[in-house]
């Protein structure tokens, strides 16, 4: 139970910087608990393991290959973008990449592939769409994949904590008390720098 | 300084909505000659049937990856003049120095802009007209 090597973060698979992810053993249900960030993507085989993470307009996607029992969640925000260049649509595409790539390089079969969606709520009235915007990227993305939504929450005006056992394929989700419109701020303020970093990153010249 | 609406370009990638992303990049600068194709081995036969000046590839794709595609492409002297560009993860220098040997002309790291694609395009057929 716990072990690191039935564990992999996905960002070292695909060259990102590995960081280590954040968990920790709860002693009253014997489980490793890891925590997703956002821009982060994580793998697991591990039974005893439960991911969990905090949405206000982020979303999370769950997914699993269910014949394998390995999965993993990711949890992103588009950037307010440019809609002349994808909008912010490219970070989604790699955020879900990410995930989808960890799952089958460790031998998942993209057939086989079943999602569960959560988050995108609208918290804040004056950023009425960030939220909706989110969870409906999410789904066009799936679909446009071929990847079955089995479950899952989107949208509402609520934050949400979301546990998710990707070995089993059960999810909960909890409602939070939190002040929704600093959540909401802070994920955009990530999402913001997360577009700056990798601009910044594109441009490294190795030729 | 290449015409863009004279360039053919191929697109590789297992992902239809990274493929979708592409396209319309591309199609911004005027390339509108874009072939799209879901693995290494189906890109290698459609570049048989007609050759192409650029092809950007993702290196993660089931069967054969995007190094595998690249070898496949430069073991054949008569597309010694086909650009090849290898889309990558963000920090993945590793892989981008397996891609140089192979034979790679240039990389892009995703999740990248319409402009740095633009730009890594130019690196490797010259100045788009």
């Amino acid at each position: 139970m716990g072990q690191f090597g039935a564990t992999t973060a996905t960002n070292g698979a695909d060259g990102t910087a590995r960081k280590e992810p954040r968990r920790f053993l709860n002693p009253h249900d014997g489980c490793w608990h890891t925590q997703i960030m956002q821009g982060e993507a994580y793998v697991t085989t591990d039974g005893s393991e439960v991911l969990t993470t905090i949405l206000g307009s982020c979303v999370a996607a769950c997914i699993r290959d269910p014949a394998l029992r390995l999965g993993g969640m990711n949890h992103f925000l588009l950037p307010d973008g440019d809609n002349r260049d994808g909008g912010g649509m490219r970070y989604g595409v790699y955020a879900m990449e990410k995930l989808i790539n960890g799952i089958l390089s460790r031998g998942g079969v993209r057939e086989r592939l079943e999602a569960k969606l959560f988050g995108g709520a609208n918290v804040m009235a004056s950023l009425s769409d960030v939220g909706s915007r989110n969870a409906d990227f999410a789904e066009r993305f799936l679909q446009n994949e071929g990847i079955a939504v089995v479950g899952g929450d989107l949208r509402g005006t609520s934050p949400r904590r979301i546990q998710y056992w990707p070995v089993s394929g059960r999810a909960r989700q909890l409602a939070i008390v939190t002040d929704a419109g600093k959540l909401v701020q802070d994920e955009l303020r990530e999402a913001r720098a997360e577009q700056r970093e990798s601009e910044q990153e594109s441009d490294v010249e190795l030729f | 300084m290449p015409a863009a609406t004279k360039l053919s370009v191929m697109v590789v990638d297992d992902q239809l909505t990274m493929r979708s992303l592409v396209r319309s990049s591309l199609q911004q600068l005027g390339i509108n000659d874009v072939r799209e194709y879901a693995g290494g081995a189906e890109a290698l036969a459609s570049l048989n049937a007609r050759v192409a000046n650029v092809v950007i590839s993702d290196f993660n794709m089931p069967g054969m990856d995007g190094i595998q595609l690249l070898q496949a492409i430069r073991a054949q002297p008569q597309y010694k003049s086909t650009a090849f560009i290898l889309l990558t993860g963000r920090a993945d220098k590793e892989l981008v120095i397996r891609a140089v040997k192979a034979g790679a002309n240039n990389y892009l790291v995703k999740p990248f802009t319409a402009a740095i694609l633009k730009q890594k395009i130019e690196q490797v057929v010259g100045a788009l007209t």
